[in-house]
């Protein structure tokens, strides 16, 4: 097994070219904090994309920043940062649930991955934000799709496709997204002892405020230890709390929490202010309460409304509900029993369940994405064709023939 | 005429066979006399007109997916067809293709206030989805200008924006879920009622697709909580420079407006004549800018706009302070294209975004093509996403105007690449673009596209002659190129 780390794009061409002619499959990495995350791959060389970094470009009055797909995640938010600008899809580094360290996750690893955080409630996903990219596709051709203005409808919408796509369409190697000013305040209420079905029911009531609350989620009893913002922010021990937060400029903010405070007075609420706020929301998008333990993960999207029926029904002892009851974190064995019972669920209700953290052999046993019915996985198929029709990109990594 | 692709005779020589299988399935929605079909032979873009080979109004997935089904076995192209607002040419007919007009699946088909979101057929329009929920106190954000008559069916095609997309985003982000019908009749599911659905991201390639990968009959929207509160105000200045500036400025300050749209002084002058809504008469540019959210933020998103635009120099702020003046201050905005189409019997409305600080120049550049050309162009802008709409005044029965307006188009449109933009910001390519798709993509990025049109329709047979510069058979784009000239491992078995 060679590890090849090109430069840069021509590098890129010339390796994937190279590739092609001698169908060697590679795996895509970058800093390769997510390696065990999708199906196990057995690839014959490793793409490392890890030196094509740097910011290529960033205006801030257009709202428009453009970096290669290598740049770690820290760079651009610093970036960003000093314009007191953000992504606004609360890009998120996972390397926590794999034993990795974090700071390391890059900007192409996100995309590929689409790991946002808490954000996604109000703001959608990764793929809601990539206007642009470069990419080389399995016929090593550098191709370049959308482009570098919000407004777009030139030819079809390729960076969204690019997104969640677990370098299995191409290496990507150039990004722009379009960014958004950081609201100036934070905050957030937290409903205490609150009982799973109340608490997501709570969420789902501020999710129709006009607030647009940017964090909506919900800790049953036993998960409020596990959180290392919650511990410090006094909460650790509340049965069950749900997490409402909201964003503005400073006397909007008064205005909001009084809103809040007012739609759930009989309550107990605390408030908690902009650093704990964010620091908590920080954790629950990246799954960080189930970091500390070695635990098997499931995450499960589900129309907001099933949320409770469906973490009932999915018989864990320990998980918890981010944007609005949409994205439920399980802690569940990643065996066959888990993988149908959580299909019964997805087929009841709509949604997806995914395999976040387990062994190898579990992961590449089990469905680790979603099943497509035969339709759809037929289509599936022909569109990584249209990009990778040799397969020498991240193949069965997240569908054995994609 | 734009290049389309040539009728195949021997379908039109089977004209009445098909209409009578078509009746099979769609009893009473099939129309195949050309005085009716006239009714259908052109979009919103009228410089072009054919009649199609018949029209089919299925009222059912099911119909559409049988249709779908027999045109597949039958090779008959089809095109998709919503109200026929698209400006750029993507539901012209074509002589040997079934129109597939959807306007009779026109039902909301549920309203689900606690997951935020309706589930609609596509024949549904823009406005009415609002309508169904304001009384709740939701709203479907997008807002094309067309949202009375356009379908949300078309607007899924075209990603359609509008005036509010610069802060609630683009049909594609308040889309969920679509049920689609590909070209074989086959139907499939993308996303639901949830963020995303686990796979590969199909369902954000087929939004803005232009009718070229699928059949939707089904769609899942967003919808949003109203904002309590909104301030419309009306900024004017004495050049367009200072304007752009502002725009940058507000942006810069971490505001931003629910909209914000320019009008150049010709298109004031337009206006003004048309419906006089009072805008300054000695002013350059004048920026509509509107703040909605919990009343503290729109008090205080307002007033910092306002001194910001004194401090870019603006000649005048205005407050709006009631609906009345607000509908007022808008009424110009909305009625630019009708007043446009008062000064000459035909009107061009290019779509093109560009950097907002390259305005200026662009501005410039298009008043000397206007010169150039000898034909009226005013602009209207949706300055915060830099979404450029020249409207270019000709008469169709001037020889020669009808090519001198489309060349100052595309000379526009080339202007707007070259400054860093895109040929269209939500019109789409239709068949009015097409040609210029070059200017932006080189042939490799268009035989990536035109590779993942195959995988959703290897005949070829969805909306023929659109958007692509040049139609070329799938068997042509099913192989990448390989650089020693030949064909990549033709032999190899394909998934």
């Amino acid at each position: 097994m060679n590890r090849i780390i090109p430069k840069n794009e021509h590098e890129l061409v010339d390796a994937l070219r190279a590739a092609a002619a001698a169908r060697r499959q590679c795996e895509l990495v970058s800093a390769g904090t997510k390696r065990n995350l999708g199906r196990p791959i057995e690839a014959d060389d490793i793409l490392d994309l890890s030196k094509m970094s740097g910011v290529v470009s960033y205006e801030p009055d257009e709202l428009i920043f453009t970096a290669k797909a290598g740049t770690p995640l820290v760079e651009a938010m610093a970036a960003l940062a000093e314009c007191n600008q953000m992504l606004a899809f609360s890009p998120t580094d996972w390397a926590m649930l794999y034993g990795k360290e974090r700071g390391y996750a890059t900007l192409g690893g996100i995309v590929g991955t689409n790991a946002s955080g808490s954000r996604k409630v109000k703001s959608g996903n990764v793929r809601d934000h990539l206007i642009g990219c470069r990419f080389v596709n399995g016929g090593g051709e550098a191709i370049k799709a959308g482009g570098r203005v919000v407004k777009n409808v030139t030819g079809f919408d390729l960076p969204k496709i690019m997104c969640g796509a677990h370098g299995t369409l191409g290496a990507l190697t150039e990004l722009t997204f379009r960014v958004v000013p950081t609201p100036a305040r934070a905050a957030a209420i937290a409903i205490r002892d609150c009982t799973p079905i109340d608490g997501l029911s709570l969420l789902r009531k501020a999710a129709g405020l006009p607030l647009e609350p940017t964090g909506l989620a919900y800790l049953p009893s036993a998960m409020c230890s596990e959180s290392v913002a919650m511990i410090a922010s006094d909460l650790a021990h509340t049965n069950g709390v749900a997490l409402i937060r909201v964003e503005g400029a400073e006397d909007t903010m008064i205005d909001k929490i009084a809103r809040l405070r007012n739609t759930f007075s009989k309550l107990d609420i605390v408030t908690l202010e902009d650093e704990t706020a964010s620091a908590l929301f920080d954790e629950i998008g990246s799954g960080m309460p189930f970091a500390r333990s070695d635990t098997d993960i499931w995450r499960l999207s589900v129309p907001a409304t099933h949320a409770y029926v469906a973490a009932s029904e999915s018989e864990a002892q320990f998980w918890y509900a981010d944007c609005a009851g949409e994205s439920l974190w399980l802690a569940l064995p990643a065996s066959r029993d888990v993988d149908e019972r959580l299909r019964n669920i997805t087929a009841k209700f709509g949604g997806h369940a995914m395999l976040m953290r387990a062994n190898k052999n579990a992961r590449a046993r089990l469905d680790t994405f979603e099943p497509e019915p035969p339709a759809r996985a037929a289509l599936s198929r022909a569109v990584k064709a249209a990009f990778d029709p040799l397969r020498i990109l991240n193949p069965g990594r997240m569908y054995e023939e994609i | 005429m734009p290049l389309l692709p040539e009728p195949d005779k021997q379908i039109l020589s089977r004209r009445e066979e098909i209409a009578a299988h078509l009746r099979t399935i769609v009893p009473d929605g099939v129309i195949a006399d050309d005085v009716t079909l006239t009714a259908y032979d052109s979009d919103a873009l009228t410089a072009y007109r054919q009649i199609p080979l018949m029209c089919v109004l299925p009222k059912t997935a099911e119909q559409v997916s049988a249709l779908l089904a027999y045109s597949a076995r039958e090779n008959i192209p089809i095109v998709p067809r919503g109200a026929g607002t698209s400006l750029s040419g993507g539901a012209l007919p074509l002589a040997d293709a079934i129109l597939l007009s959807l306007t009779r699946m026109n039902k909301i088909l549920e309203i689900d206030l606690e997951n935020r979101c309706v589930i609609v057929q596509p024949g549904v329009t823009n406005a009415s989805i609002t309508r169904a929920v304001e009384g709740d106190g939701f709203y479907y954000a997008p807002d094309p200008s067309s949202q009375i008559a356009c379908t949300i069916g078309g607007n899924v095609a075209e990603n359609s924006g509008g005036i509010h997309c610069l802060k609630y985003g683009l049909t594609t982000h308040n889309l969920l879920g679509l049920k689609l019908i590909l070209p074989d009749g086959e139907c499939v599911r993308l996303g639901g009622k949830q963020v995303g659905d686990g796979g590969l991201d199909i369902l954000g390639v087929v939004a803005g697709s232009e009718g070229l990968l699928g059949v939707v009959t089904e769609i899942t929207l967003r919808i949003l909580p109203c904002p309590p509160a909104m301030r419309t105000m009306l900024l004017a200045y004495k050049s367009v420079a200072e304007a752009a500036r502002t725009v940058g400025e507000i942006f810069a300050a971490g505001i931003i407006p629910a909209a914000l749209e320019f009008m150049d002084r010709r298109c004031i002058a337009a206006v003004e004549d048309f419906c006089a809504p009072g805008y300054p008469a000695d002013a350059e540019a004048i920026l509509i800018c509107e703040v909605d959210g919990m009343e503290a933020e729109v008090r205080d998103a307002a007033e910092r706009i306002a001194k910001l635009a004194c401090k870019t120099g603006a000649s005048s702020v205005h407050k709006c302070h009631d609906d009345a003046e607000r509908d007022r201050v808008w009424s110009g905005r909305k009625a630019a294209f009708a007043a446009m189409g008062r000064v000459k019997p035909d009107m061009l409305c290019m779509d093109g975004t560009i950097p907002r600080r390259e305005l200026p120049r662009v501005l410039n550049e298009i008043a000397a093509m206007s010169e150039r050309y000898g034909l009226g162009c005013c602009n209207v802008f949706h300055a915060g996403d830099g979404n450029l709409h020249p409207l270019i005044v000709f008469d169709v029965m001037n020889p020669g105007d009808l090519e001198r307006a489309e060349n100052f188009g595309a000379e526009i449109l080339k202007l707007c690449v070259e400054v860093g933009g895109v040929l269209s910001g939500e019109h789409g390519i239709g068949v009015e673009k097409k040609a210029l798709m070059g200017e932006m993509f080189s042939d490799a990025d268009l035989a990536q596209q035109e590779r993942l049109k195959c995988a959703f329709d290897t005949r070829g047979l969805l909306n023929p002659g659109k958007v692509f510069p040049t139609l070329h058979a799938c068997v042509e784009q099913g192989h990448m190129h390989v650089h020693d000239g030949k064909l990549p491992f033709g032999h190899l078995p394909r998934m």
